[in-house]
């Protein structure tokens, strides 16, 4: 796992209705008492570099297609990890603005509990989610099993 | 004024002045107030016994009081309040869409917070009995040179959702408009029968970076309905959280301003200290951003003062540090100066608050204006900047920054206490004020019979102050300018779209 992301996994993030609270313990986490950098993570801007999905808010409806579309841009192996209490489905229960469990939209592979979970908790959801991605690439087969001829 | 409007006023017992009027009187009131310069502070419907009522709030500073003029809709409109009075244009805008209820006259209204492919049934406040609320247009056209550059709904790392249309001819902004119904929530309809006690949990989750400032406010209004007195420590523990509130607040905004200035130094150092004061908001009230500690009728859980002693002056001499190696960086200064200025002129006509309204000019602040709580017996100096730019809002709010520390000493000095007041059944409606880190918030409450919220009004600052936004940015701006004033601004799009 280590050699195949070189110590470097990107994230990117997305905010499906949150209170503000959580992204800003997410923009702590790049700040000097955190430092995600030492660990290999980065924050990116384009879903297309992204190996990880950091997701705030419960799911608002109206805001569906920009989540799938977004996970749609992002190259496989990926993975889905919710922040806070809001995806879990603790601050808004389900209706007609919201899905009130972010895995209505998107498989997620992690849940970090909080409202709001702090950097620190943050760092170990992410570390968690590392540990998951490693599984999903032992499990991605390298070799193309339809064409299977050795042509290309 | 006529002499059945002047027989229909009457002061409830916190200080708010009631004024029912009918729909023929309702320009006319509009006018005078404008002319007088009363603020508007807000305008919202409710609906009454299958009728719509609509009440405009006016702040009537220096006097220390607020005016509400409502009145019941009969017929099928109301008039156009936002030609005499612009401040009222964003919630003519609400009213459409939450109720289906246009002022007369042909003019656009923009889109809040009902998507573009919201269903009919797309849940709202109230539809008007036997009529659909047509689907809120925003005409927007853009031709010529010029096109439309559109950022978001997806920004960048630990930025809420926000779209933004930007509308340029190349590098200059010629204009910039907003799109908020991502994060709508619905949280006003939610709040619809629960009880108050129950209903902090939403409210605070509303606008997370104000959780005190808009539960403050709710809470004052539920106690004004039922009559409860909170005792005076249990108000001084409730005014520190709120400046704690404002102080990490303000932390963060100036982390955000040497971020869009490409800072990083400066950046590291302000999160230094802002990451030192969230520590400290933890270690006194048990949250990082202090939820759960204000509650109708008192407060959860009382601060460590042993902590505050300790800590407080050290996380905000960082703050002072980093504050003083700002202003003498050049580069980040140039930066700063000139960039997104809202006009004196712009801000009372607009009904701006807190810090943005501060820095171009409007003397206003509900905790010296309209003391409640502890601040009757606090002295508060207020801040006030006239150039309007990014820099006369930093120089505001490292100015507040000063006035609360010292502030906390004083209330800490005077002792604190945790309890609350149970709060005993009762039926009415109240207004509810607090000056939040981003400016006055408002929440209007009716409780009905049982004690269940009727309708609940949140007005935190940032559904103000957005709409100063799009004249900040078009003032010569180019684009890497809308960053920085972003972070002067330090809205929360949660708030407004709530």
């Amino acid at each position: 796992m280590q050699s195949l992301f070189g110590r470097s996994l990107h994230i990117r993030t997305i905010d499906t209705g949150s209170c503000a609270v959580c992204e800003s313990e997410i923009r702590l986490l790049a700040a000097p008492h955190y430092d995600l950098h030492r660990l290999g993570f980065f924050f990116t801007p384009s879903p297309r570099h992204a190996d990880l999905l950091l997701v705030t808010g419960p799911a608002v409806r109206a805001f569906d297609q920009a989540v799938k579309k977004t996970y749609l841009a992002m190259p496989e192996p990926k993975i889905v990890v919710a922040v806070g209490a809001c995806p879990l489905g603790g601050v808004y229960s389900e209706d007609a603005f919201v899905h009130g469990s972010l895995e209505e939209v998107l498989p997620v592979d992690v849940f970090i509990p909080g409202c709001p979970p702090s950097p620190l908790a943050l760092l170990q959801g992410l570390l968690v989610a590392v540990g998951r991605l490693a599984e999903k690439v032992d499990a991605l087969s390298f070799v193309d099993d339809e064409a299977g001829t050795g042509e290309w | 004024m006529s002499r059945e409007i002047e027989a229909s006023r009457y002061r409830a017992n916190d200080g708010v002045e009631y004024l029912r009027v009918g729909m023929a009187e309702v320009e006319g009131v509009v006018e005078d107030m404008t002319k007088a310069g009363t603020r508007l502070a807000d305008l919202f419907g409710s609906m009454e016994d299958e009728e719509l009522v609509i009440r405009l709030v006016y702040g009537r500073e220096p006097e220390p009081s607020y005016a509400v003029v409502q009145w019941p809709v009969r017929g099928g409109g109301y008039p156009p309040l936002s030609e005499v009075a612009p401040a009222a244009f964003v919630e003519e805008c609400e009213i459409y869409e939450q109720f289906g209820l246009k002022c007369s006259g042909a003019k656009g209204l923009n889109r809040l917070v009902v998507p573009p492919h919201a269903a009919p049934d797309f849940p709202r406040l109230a539809h008007r009995p036997g009529r659909q609320a047509p689907p809120p247009h925003a005409p927007h056209y853009v031709t010529g040179e010029a096109i439309e550059f559109p950022v978001g709904p997806v920004r960048g790392v630990g930025q809420e959702s926000l779209y933004m249309g930007l509308v340029t001819s190349g590098e200059e902004l010629i204009d910039l408009y907003l799109m908020v119904w991502h994060k709508h929530r619905g949280i006003e309809r939610r709040l619809q029968q629960l009880r108050p006690q129950q209903a902090l949990f939403l409210v605070e989750r509303a606008e997370g970076l104000s959780a005190v400032g808009n539960s403050w406010a709710f809470c004052r209004a539920v106690e004004s309905i039922t009559d409860v007195m909170v005792p005076e420590a249990v108000e001084r523990t409730r005014a520190v959280a709120l400046e704690f509130e404002r102080i990490y607040n303000h932390a963060a905004s100036l982390a955000a301003l040497c971020q869009a200035t490409s800072l990083t130094v400066g950046q590291a150092q302000a999160e230094v200290a802002l990451e030192e004061l969230l520590r400290l908001n933890a270690a006194a009230f048990g949250h990082r951003y202090l939820f759960g500690v204000l509650a109708p009728g008192g407060v959860t859980r009382g601060p460590d003062v042993g902590v505050i002693r300790e800590r407080f002056t050290m996380a905000v001499d960082e703050l002072r540090r980093v504050a003083a190696a700002l202003r003498s960086t050049n580069s980040f200064m140039d930066r700063v100066e000139v960039c997104g200025v809202v006009s004196i002129d712009d801000a009372r006509r607009l009904g701006l608050v807190g810090p943005v309204a501060r820095g171009s000019g409007q003397d206003l602040d509900t905790r010296r204006d309209h003391p409640y709580g502890a601040y009757r017996d606090c002295r508060v100096e207020v801040p006030v900047r006239t150039a309007g730019d990014c820099l006369a809002r930093m120089e505001v709010i490292l100015a507040e920054v000063e006035t609360s520390a010292a502030l906390v000493t004083e209330l800490v000095q005077a002792g604190l206490r945790a309890g609350s007041v149970d709060l005993p059944p009762a039926a009415g409606a109240a207004l509810g004020w607090c000056e939040s880190p981003r400016g006055e918030s408002l929440v209007w409450v009716s409780l009905d019979r049982e004690g269940r919220i009727r309708r609940a009004r949140l007005r935190p600052a940032s559904a103000r102050n957005w709409r100063a936004f799009d004249d900040a940015a078009r003032s010569r701006n180019v684009f890497t300018d809308i960053p920085i004033i972003e972070a002067s601004f330090w809205l929360t799009v949660a708030g407004f779209a709530r």
